[in-house]
């Protein structure tokens, strides 16, 4: 087929020139040399019909409508707004109201916003926030029953602070207080209790405590030690307990008021 | 004022962050690519997903688009064409002209096209008729090879002249000619053998 060549014109020619044929753009000594080799060649005169064929066929495919909801699903995945011209398109004029103005404003700025927290991503990412909020918040005793919708205004918001900062405010001044009582109690103890004797007196006076209980002992018997020892103590340390005259001690139990 | 230079104006707004600019922009291109998509890949699910990532590809890149470079129109279907090839791939539809008395695939029914043809008595309703021709058409369509299927789309159904094809296609002007010719003649010895078994 390539090299032959039937009425001036070669088959390689003749198939170069097909589609200005089938365009009907060929014209003069071409469209009859065209013609006259196609009714002649066994191979490219099936080849023209064939072609011809296939254009009819493909020309008579009608073209398609596309889906309703296509031109929203574009602009919602791209610019995330929707089309307004659905609203000419049914009918319904587009109202000029200061309103209806105002909310295609804010949805224009808006609903790029909701686009993408609409994402799966995102929603799984707020679904899990408020999963582990409700779960710190159930375990720290917190309950959403226990809120008002009145304590959300500003004026309550406002005393609750007034309130919390109080509260403080008068939790260290309790504090300043005892601290007070207890440093003027220390004081009070110290000075009713009288000064110790000292140590050379002690002595004496304890030989003269001995001789008068081994005068007043009339079993015969040798003296026991006294059970009344500290047994942590050595044999050496003296012993400072149990002093009869010591006053009593006043015992003060402060109980922090949390107001 | 030309249409080139409205959609020239449009594009710049729409750079500029116009939205009701874009939306014009969809509006007068949404159609025409998804008749693209929808005769290439053969179904209408593919080809509104096919017709949504154009767009969301268009959006993304809209501002590298040169005006004094090509026509807006051979640009579009330059990224539709490309991610036709991208689909085409991931789906592994390696299809090859095939006859219509081919082994069916899978997403077919078992018996082959003609017997499905054979099988439908004429309809007396003329647009029944009408509606199954064309849905036979479109079947043979699917069964070119994609080279010679997106050249017959873009110059028989787009009305693209060659140039515009072989710019989209990335080809010569000649391999654009020879591949409509063959794509031609290809179906329609698919559609004459199956109507001669009608016959």
């Amino acid at each position: 087929m390539a090299g032959e060549s039937k009425n001036g014109m070669q088959c390689l020619e003749f198939e170069a020139l097909l589609n200005e044929a089938l365009d009907e753009s060929l014209k003069g000594q071409k469209l009859e040399n065209f013609q006259t080799h196609a009714w002649t060649c066994a191979v490219c005169g099936p080849l023209l019909a064939e072609a011809d064929a296939g254009r009819r066929w493909l020309k008579s495919l009608a073209e398609v409508e596309p889906p309703i909801n296509l031109m929203d699903n574009i602009l919602v995945a791209t610019s995330g707004l929707h089309t307004s011209r659905r609203h000419a398109t049914t009918g319904a004029p587009l109202s000029d109201s200061w309103f209806e103005r105002a909310r295609e404003w804010a949805s224009g700025l808006v609903n790029p916003v909701f686009a993408v927290a609409r994402q799966p991503r995102f929603a799984m990412s707020f679904g899990m926030a408020f999963f582990s909020l409700s779960i710190g918040l159930s375990m720290t005793g917190v309950k959403a029953s226990d809120l008002r919708h009145a304590d959300l205004r500003p004026s309550a918001i406002k005393r609750a602070y007034y309130e919390s900062t109080g509260r403080v405010v008068k939790y260290y001044e309790n504090i300043r207080f005892v601290y007070q009582i207890e440093s003027r109690m220390r004081e009070f103890k110290r000075a009713t209790t009288p000064a110790e004797p000292a140590p050379e007196q002690n002595q004496q006076q304890n030989e003269q405590q001995n001789r008068e209980r081994k005068n007043n002992n009339t079993s015969g018997q040798p003296e026991q030690p006294r059970q009344e020892r500290n047994y942590s103590q050595g044999e050496s340390q003296p012993v400072l307990a149990a002093a009869p005259d010591i006053p009593p001690v006043a015992m003060v139990t402060t109980y922090r008021r949390f107001v | 004022m030309e249409d080139a230079q409205v959609v020239g104006m449009l594009v710049r707004r729409c750079v500029a962050g116009d939205a009701v600019a874009w939306e014009e922009i969809v509006q007068r291109y949404n159609r025409r690519i998804y008749n693209i998509c929808y005769r290439f890949a053969g179904s209408a699910d593919d080809a509104q997903d096919l017709t949504q990532e154009v767009f969301i590809k268009m959006y993304r890149t809209l501002n590298s688009y040169d005006v004094e470079r090509s026509a807006f129109m051979t640009w579009v279907t330059t990224i539709t064409r490309n991610l036709l090839v991208d689909h085409f791939r991931k789906s592994k539809q390696d299809r090859v002209t095939d006859s219509i008395d081919a082994a069916p695939s899978e997403h077919e029914d078992a018996t082959p096209l003609s017997d499905k043809i054979q099988d439908r008595t004429p309809t007396p309703d003329a647009s029944a008729q009408s509606r199954e021709t064309r849905e036979t058409v479109h079947r043979a369509l699917q069964k070119l090879s994609p080279d010679l299927r997106e050249a017959v789309i873009l110059r028989d159904l787009q009305d693209m002249d060659y140039r515009e094809i072989a710019t989209v296609l990335r080809v010569p002007e000649g391999t654009v000619k020879s591949r409509i010719n063959r794509g031609r003649a290809e179906l329609a010895r698919l559609l004459q053998r199956t109507y001669r078994q009608v016959m």
